[in-house]
């Protein structure tokens, strides 16, 4: 088996390829870098990484005589790799070195030295930078760097570049010049915006004049800057970061489920970044997600229950006043085949599971749809040439499906009724009762779906986030929940299973689908997923390593079940 | 940090001698100095009628600073939010208006709450530019709560008012840390 | 029996009450303002000039502010506990000279005489007193002292009730270390008089003050029975450095926890006049009442002379209330057991020894200056005892820590500049 060194710990590499910055992170060593990134190609610009690199051989150590970029470098059996922070190895049994050797000064020094060199023009105004409290510049310094600068010169403070994109602004004296950004935008989006100009000590990040930093994956830039050169105009100088708590959520603005995290304060949400999922997406999210969370909290939400008054308008109606399972009944007693239940495909697997349940416990003959699934467009696939042409491997996509959770919502309904029954067939029919459950961040998507001169039926339950022509004929209207609202568990186009906790709470006044679900069905105790997928997982079995997630705690990934 | 035993000894009372057995001398001694201190000079100050002279560093009214063009010193870095242990300082932050070249970001709003201040001093230590200081108002009252939640302005105007009065407080170390920081004393 | 003149008596009473009230009343001012001086403050100074008016706002406070009765409590002796603290504290006035006073005559031999005779004979002796005007609303009380020891003893029952019928263990505690306390100054008190009273021959406290006018002040031949009383009087009092049934610091407020109001007002209001009686006391019974050098027989006139003697004992009291007050800042409380171990280890013997003393000097008939050296000689041996067998003021050894270890040094934030 092959084995690597790193501060004399062995460790077992397999079969893999990995740099010295892999192969020390498996043995819990961290070499800090800047400029690398597993989603891109190594360039090794920073140099913060670094190593003293040798070969162990025949029960003896032959160090290079020059320090190495881990990044860089490979790994095979029997290298040595020795960081700056040898002084705190673990306890291990010491190599056969050349007694006159010092593991770890020279990479010691070759750190610091680094950081002073990455810290010379930078303008140390952490007080203003919105990256103070995640910046690995200021983490590195604290943790390998000097105390002081010793350039007694004018720093350079090239001026800033707001302009740079409609939604990103670049601190061009912060940069450090570790060109992540620029190879994201020829790798990843293949648009190749961005680009290093002037030379030496003059070298900046730009754009051509007239050629902005637009596509849309742009936001990921903003992610990969170490330090806070780049920063996005929708977070800029709303938080410090050390105020966020982050969750661990799945994005849920189309159907490719993208890890993210959900950093939020107060109940807020103010940024969503991408979390790392090969699984699902890899390292990145599109710029729709990444600002799509603004009608979480946008001033048109529905945040109370509404019912139909005697002149034809939606009031407010306390919860207690609005006998939902009562209303609903009645309007099914005449005849259930002439009622239907809309389950969106925005829904969440229980919150599905549960409603579902809970609507054929009142009426067997209930039938139960499947929402309207928005599409907009085609696929779009990543990297692009100059023309815009998609140009294989896949690196990146962003679905045209702009629901989460189709798949999900299919295999409940196919497992409650035996089939999956589309919107469009049952909204031309002539129904006299419907319960939308809807939860559609833009209700144009819900206007697309209803055809022209669509007659609404007598009674019409929904419960949306945002007011459409549904809800202007419905005759009782309930607050929904967004993705970020709830527990919950989406399948993504590849039949992915993805659990995630609640990041913020909904509005005072708003009851989520799951608890309709246990009020509809009767059902006592607390309406969590917890008890929900106990259920679910005898009738799904595709399901069943859910139960074994315990409550979903703030940025632990979960586990994840594939359907 | 824990006290070793090694660190501590044990002291025992002092023996006493027959004059202080005796107890009586002691005690007329102790009746002296009370005395002396009933007809010496008084320390009060007859509050309402005799204003006193605060210290320097006397911890009162916030005030925000001034910079030589009459903005507001305060980058709004939440530096003094963050370390406040009374959640009295709320901030929202803005980018800085066109013009201003030195600094990229100013607060929009800067509120304290006076009420909910313990005034410890800590946003002084935190601040970065010097922007915020503790002066030697002590008599803050008003008729509502309202009215002693301190926005930008009613700060600026402290700042104004102190400067007119002389009574500015003590400068903590003024250093180079940022934009609008003055610069470090020469010596 | 002494036939009394009741309007002379009324007023007398009344006079008495009138004088004493105000007197707490500015007691309590001169108590803030003492306090205050020694501390290098003003005192209250706003109430009116010079914060004159302070006690008629202290006492209209206490008139109207609500009196709470804390529903745990026993309500009947909750109430009574203060009335009894104040009545009692009241009556001992009774007894104490206030002005000019004669001794009553000795009662007259009745052995072998016509009883006509001895009818006649009181007539002319005791009827005589009674017309005679005397500065003390009790004249002739042949027992005084007594009373006054008796009635000063009934005081702990108004602690006691209160403590105890408020149900609360501060309170309780309060006045149990009261109780214990009383008890034990009891008896150096009653001794150190004993002494007096075997030199005068009488309880009479009119008498005491004859014998003191005829021979000199008490305090001059027995100066440790003064120091002994004093003492004691302070401990019966309550007062620093003896106030360890109040002791704020350990029991909240004792047993004055639960009160309020003029409930709390008549606790206080007896507590103040203890002082003012004990004061009086000490005047009439160790400094010669109302006597100064025969300062008071140059003024010949009835009415003059009475003020004259008033104003002398008035002064010499107030010299006491003052002590009392500059004392409570001076020395700090004693530890309980401390305080115990002073009444049954150094007072009460001292007190014995001294007693016997007088019965010596009193039986071979020496001079009383002999007294005086036996009392300073005593108190000397006292302290000469206590350095060569005493164990000093019995405090624990005390922790002090030599050397403080210091944080690691090198580790923590990279200081700039440091």
């Amino acid at each position: 088996m092959p084995t690597v060194y790193v501060n004399d710990t062995p460790v077992e590499i397999g079969t893999r390829k990995l740099n010295c910055v892999q192969a020390a992170e498996l043995g819990g060593v961290l070499v800090p870098h800047y400029c690398y990134h597993p989603g891109l190609t190594v360039v090794a610009s920073c140099r913060m990484c670094l190593v003293e690199m040798g070969e162990l051989k025949d029960g003896k150590v032959t160090m290079q005589p020059k320090v190495f970029p881990g990044c860089q470098t490979p790994v095979k059996d029997g290298t040595v790799i020795i960081t700056g922070e040898y002084d705190k190895r673990k306890p291990a049994p010491a190599l056969p070195y050349d007694p006159a050797y010092k593991p770890g000064e020279r990479a010691k020094k070759s750190q610091a030295d680094t950081l002073e060199g990455l810290l010379l023009n930078h303008p140390l105004d952490c007080p203003v930078c919105d990256k103070a409290g995640e910046c690995k510049l200021q983490d590195y310094s604290y943790q390998f760097g000097r105390t002081e600068s010793r350039l007694v010169d004018e720093k350079n403070q090239p001026p800033n570049k707001p302009d740079l994109s409609s939604k990103i602004t670049l601190f061009t004296d912060r940069c450090i010049l570790c060109t992540r950004c620029v190879r994201f935008t020829r790798e990843i989006s293949g648009t190749g915006e961005l680009q290093v100009v002037g030379r030496g000590h003059h070298e900046e990040i730009d754009v051509f004049p007239g050629f902005p930093l637009e596509n849309k994956l742009s936001g990921n830039v903003v992610d990969l800057c170490p330090v806070g050169a780049l920063g996005s105009k929708d977070f800029l100088y709303t938080q410090r970061v050390w105020y966020l708590k982050t969750t661990d959520n799945v994005c849920g603005n189309c159907a490719t489920g993208c890890s993210v995290h959900t950093d939020t304060n107060k109940d807020i949400v103010y940024r969503l970044r991408a979390r790392e999922n090969p699984d699902a997406q890899g390292y990145w999210m599109c710029d729709e997600g990444r600002w799509g969370y603004h009608h979480t909290h946008s001033p048109d939400r529905i945040t109370r229950p509404l019912t139909k008054g005697a002149d034809g308008g939606l009031r407010p109606t306390p919860w207690q006043q609005v006998q939902i399972r009562k209303l609903f009944e009645d309007a099914v007693y005449v005849t259930a085949r002439r009622a239907v239940v809309v389950l969106s495909p925005f829904l969440t697997v229980e919150e599905a599971y549960a409603l579902g349940t809970a609507f054929k416990k009142l009426n067997k003959e209930l039938r139960l749809a499947l929402g309207p699934v928005p599409v907009v467009g085609e696929d779009d696939h990543y990297p692009k040439n100059v023309k815009g042409e998609h140009v294989p491997p896949t690196k990146f996509t962003i679905r045209a499906e702009k629901c989460p959770n189709r798949l999900g919502v299919e295999a409940v309904l196919t497992k409650l009724q035996g089939e999956v029954i589309r919107f469009a067939d049952v909204v031309r029919e002539d129904l006299n009762a419907m319960w939308f459950a809807g939860g559609f961040p833009d209700p144009e998507a819900v206007n697309a779906a209803l055809p022209a001169g669509w007659k609404a039926p007598a009674h019409l339950f929904v419960q949306d986030l945002f007011h459409s022509k549904l809800t202007a004929a419905a005759t009782v209207v309930l607050p929904a929940t967004t993705a970020f609202e709830k527990d919950g568990t989406f399948v993504n186009h590849a039949g992915l299973a993805q659990s995630f906790p609640r990041a913020v709470k909904p509005g005072p006044e708003v009851r989520g689908e799951l608890q309709m679900a246990f009020d509809l069905g009767g059902r006592k105790g607390l309406a969590t997923v917890a008890a929900v997928r106990k259920d679910l997982a005898k009738d799904l079995p595709q399901f069943a390593a859910l139960t074994e997630l315990t409550q979903p705690t703030a940025s632990k990934k979960v586990e994840l079940a594939t359907v | 940090m824990p006290i070793a035993d090694k660190d501590v000894t044990w002291v025992d009372s002092p023996k006493l001698g027959l004059f202080e057995q005796l107890y009586l001398p002691l005690i007329i001694g102790g009746l002296t100095t009370t005395l002396s201190h009933m007809v010496g000079k008084k320390r009060t100050e007859s509050y309402p009628e005799q204003e006193p002279t605060m210290p320097a560093n006397y911890r009162g009214v916030h005030r925000l600073n001034r910079d030589e063009n009459g903005r507001t010193k305060c980058v709004a870095c939440y530096m003094c939010a963050t370390a406040c242990p009374a959640h009295c300082i709320d901030i929202v932050a803005a980018p800085a208006p066109e013009g201003w070249k030195d600094r990229e970001k100013y607060p929009e709003t800067f509120v304290i709450d006076e009420l909910r201040c313990i005034y410890c001093g800590m946003c002084e230590e935190a601040c970065p530019v010097d922007a915020i200081e503790l002066t030697t108002l002590y008599d803050l009252t008003g008729l509502s709560r309202e009215q002693m939640i301190f926005d930008k302005e009613k700060l600026l105007s402290v700042f104004d008012q102190t400067t007119k009065a002389g009574t500015d407080p003590v400068r903590t170390r003024a250093g180079d840390l940022g934009p609008a920081s003055e610069a470090p004393p020469r010596t | 029996m002494i036939a009394f003149d009741w309007l002379t008596l009324l007023i007398v009473i009344a006079g008495v009450i009138a004088v004493v009230m105000p007197t707490v009343g500015y007691l309590t001012l001169a108590e803030r303002k003492v306090s205050a001086w020694v501390q290098d403050r003003l005192g209250p100074n706003r109430v009116g000039p010079f914060g004159l008016l302070q006690p008629l706002a202290d006492g209209g406070k206490f008139f109207l502010k609500e009196a709470p009765i804390p529903r745990h409590v026993d309500k009947i002796f909750f109430l009574l506990a203060p009335a009894v603290s104040m009545a009692i504290a009241l009556v001992a006035l009774a007894v104490v000279p206030w002005g000019g006073t004669q001794p009553p005559p000795d009662p007259v031999a009745t052995q072998g005489v016509e009883p006509a005779a001895v009818v006649q004979q009181y007539a002319d002796t005791q009827g005589g007193y009674a017309k005679s005007f005397n500065g003390v609303i009790v004249p002739g009380l042949d027992v005084g002292v007594l009373v006054v020891f008796a009635l000063g003893s009934l005081a702990v029952y108004g602690v006691i009730l209160g403590g105890w019928s408020s149900d609360n263990k501060y309170s309780l505690l309060g006045s149990l270390r009261s109780s214990a306390q009383i008890i034990s100054y009891e008896i150096p008190l009653g001794m150190s008089v004993v002494g007096v009273l075997l030199f005068s021959g009488t309880l009479n406290l009119e008498g005491i003050i004859q014998w003191q006018k005829q021979h000199g002040w008490f305090v001059l031949f027995q100066p440790l029975a003064f120091l002994l009383f004093m003492v004691s009087v302070y401990a019966e009092c309550n007062r620093l450095p003896f106030d360890l049934p109040e002791a704020e610091q350990e029991l909240v407020g004792g047993y004055l926890t639960e009160y309020g109001s003029l409930n709390f007002g008549m606790f206080m209001l007896g507590e103040y006049t203890h002082m003012i009686t004990t004061s009086l006391l000490m005047t009439v019974v160790f400094w010669g009442g109302w006597s100064l050098f025969g300062l008071e027989d140059r003024v010949t006139d009835p009415i003059w002379g009475a003020v004259v003697k008033c104003l002398i004992l008035v002064t010499k009291t107030g010299f006491f209330l003052f002590l009392y007050l500059l004392v409570r800042w001076t020395i700090p409380r004693f530890r309980f057991d401390q305080l115990m171990g002073l009444a049954w280890k150094v007072m009460i013997p001292l007190s014995l020894l001294h007693l016997l003393a007088v019965m010596l000097v009193r039986q071979y008939s020496l001079s009383n200056w002999v007294l005086t050296a036996i009392s300073v000689g005593l108190f000397l041996a006292a302290g000469v005892y206590a350095v060569a067998f005493g164990t000093g003021p019995n405090n624990a050894p005390r922790r002090r820590v030599i050397s403080s270890p210091s944080p690691p040094v090198g580790e923590g934030l990279g200081v700039r500049g440091s």
